[in-house]
């Protein structure tokens, strides 16, 4: 890993639209590594696509963007895959499935043979147990995703990332459709992912929590990122 | 009412077509229903070899299923644009097509002129016919897939086989549900491969109606049939427990 570079995700005059409509119009931001961003804005304007372009799902038109030291454009994305954990708005969870399999699938590119067999080591399981446990989830290994809460399914989402391994985290609107001390609570244990290592950038639509735990909260506007107060 | 009236008007042109108005021809059936109910019967004798053949269009069927459903889910990732190259996804659903479009009766003709006659042709036959049919089923639900979950999982870096493997383990119950579904169809073919020497209990069918013995012939089609409603209540138990 580059941890030698300077930034974790570093974003120049990025550009991007849909057809005709222009999303972002010249987007410039910095994440330094262990640092905890959140990014607000409009429904339509452009945070669900920002994320996706920082996780290599889409190409700017304009601009660069380099992760963990990488140049996504220029055949980064391979040397950052992997590294990167992206939270969607629908969690990415399997339903039908435990959450133990969820949290497994982490492991699945680096062990196919053991995840299409389902034949996981003792040591892939301890960790997956233990990522569970470290988002407060003991116990409900066995159980099937579809049975859990939203709060319990959110510190799946993250268990994964842990277990993963991830060093950049990118959550989208995670808190979504949770009642406010769960959403707190989660805000909270995402945020202090920091102390592992990680970077965080997520969308917040909460003004008051994104203040109170992220490290800077920006705005997205028109196009641009303007860090709010 | 009018798309009845539109299907009784196609109906009679079409059955006038075919001869069936002329009264002739349902005086005549009558005449040999009247002749061939009294030959009907079970005869209990050919009982033993019934289950023999019902055990081996069993076996055929089986092995159709769970041989097609192998290759069928191989072959779905590399038909789908979202895991493979587009011209690789383009000729990969060309054969499965091009496979399923031949009724498998036929592809039973080939392998019995390639394997000769037998049970091994009738298996290799219904394991062709369902690979191509539930590789579409399969390639369909791994696109049917939420985009946001193929993204999360791209993004872990999952990708080929076991990213199909993912996006497979969600749409579970819609694939267990087609693998059932070929399972009963399976069963239904694997009783009539035997008319073209391709194995199973077909084989005692048509040798018997060729002898004009029609109550050998009928203790075969009972057994069949029992065959067909057990495999239809257990898929069906199956579906429900999904």
């Amino acid at each position: 890993m580059s941890r030698s570079a300077d930034y974790a995700v570093e974003l120049k005059d990025i550009f991007f639209s849909y057809g005709s409509n222009s999303i972002l119009r010249g987007v410039n931001l910095e994440v330094g590594y262990g640092e905890a961003v959140a990014i607000m804005g409009r429904s339509g304007s452009g945070k669900t696509t920002l994320l996706k372009i920082i996780a290599g799902l889409l190409r700017p038109e304009k601009g660069y963007v380099k992760v963990l030291g990488h140049y996504l454009q220029a055949g980064g994305l391979n040397s950052v895959k992997g590294r990167i954990a992206y939270i969607p708005q629908t969690l990415g969870l399997i339903e039908g499935e435990s959450a133990l399999y969820n949290v497994l699938l982490a492991r699945a590119p680096r062990k196919p043979l053991r995840f299409i067999t389902g034949l996981w080591g003792g040591d892939d399981v301890e960790g997956a147990v233990e990522a569970l446990r470290l988002v407060g989830l003991n116990g409900v290994g066995r159980r099937r995703v579809e049975t859990l809460s939203g709060g319990e399914k959110q510190r799946v989402a993250i268990a994964r990332a842990i277990f993963q391994g991830a060093v950049l985290l990118l959550a989208d609107e995670p808190i979504s459709n949770l009642d406010l001390d769960t959403a707190e609570a989660l805000v909270n244990m995402m945020v202090s992912l920091k102390l592992r290592g990680l970077s965080v950038i997520s969308v917040m639509h909460d003004r008051q929590l994104a203040l109170k735990y992220f490290d800077r909260v920006y705005v997205l506007d028109g196009g641009v990122l303007r860090e709010a107060g | 009412m009018r798309l009845t009236l539109t299907m009784a008007v196609i109906t009679a042109i079409l059955a006038y077509q075919l001869g069936l108005l002329d009264p002739s021809l349902w005086a005549k059936a009558g005449v040999n229903l009247v002749r061939f109910i009294p030959e009907l019967g079970v005869r209990w004798d050919l009982a033993g070899d019934a289950l023999l053949a019902l055990y081996e269009t069993l076996l055929i069927s089986l092995l159709g299923v769970s041989g097609g459903t192998l290759i069928a889910y191989m072959l779905a990732p590399l038909a789908s644009p979202l895991l493979s190259p587009p011209r690789v996804a383009f000729i990969v659903r060309t054969v499965a097509n091009a496979i399923r479009t031949v009724p498998a009766i036929l592809w039973a003709v080939l392998f019995v002129i390639l394997v000769g006659p037998g049970p091994k042709a009738g298996a290799l036959a219904l394991t062709l016919y369902t690979s191509g049919y539930l590789a579409k089923f399969f390639y369909e639900s791994l696109e049917a897939t939420n985009r946001e979950l193929y993204d999360s999982l791209k993004v872990i870096g999952l990708e080929g086989l076991p990213l199909a493997f993912a996006l497979y383990s969600h749409a579970k119950k819609l694939i267990i549900s087609n693998i059932l579904f070929m399972l009963e169809y399976n069963v239904r073919t694997a009783t009539i491969l035997g008319f073209v020497g391709a194995g199973g209990i077909g084989y005692y069918i048509v040798h018997y109606l060729n002898l004009l013995n029609y109550q050998a012939a009928l203790t075969f089609v009972v057994f069949t049939l029992l065959l067909v409603i057990l495999i239809d209540f257990t898929s069906y138990i199956m579906r429900r427990r999904l």
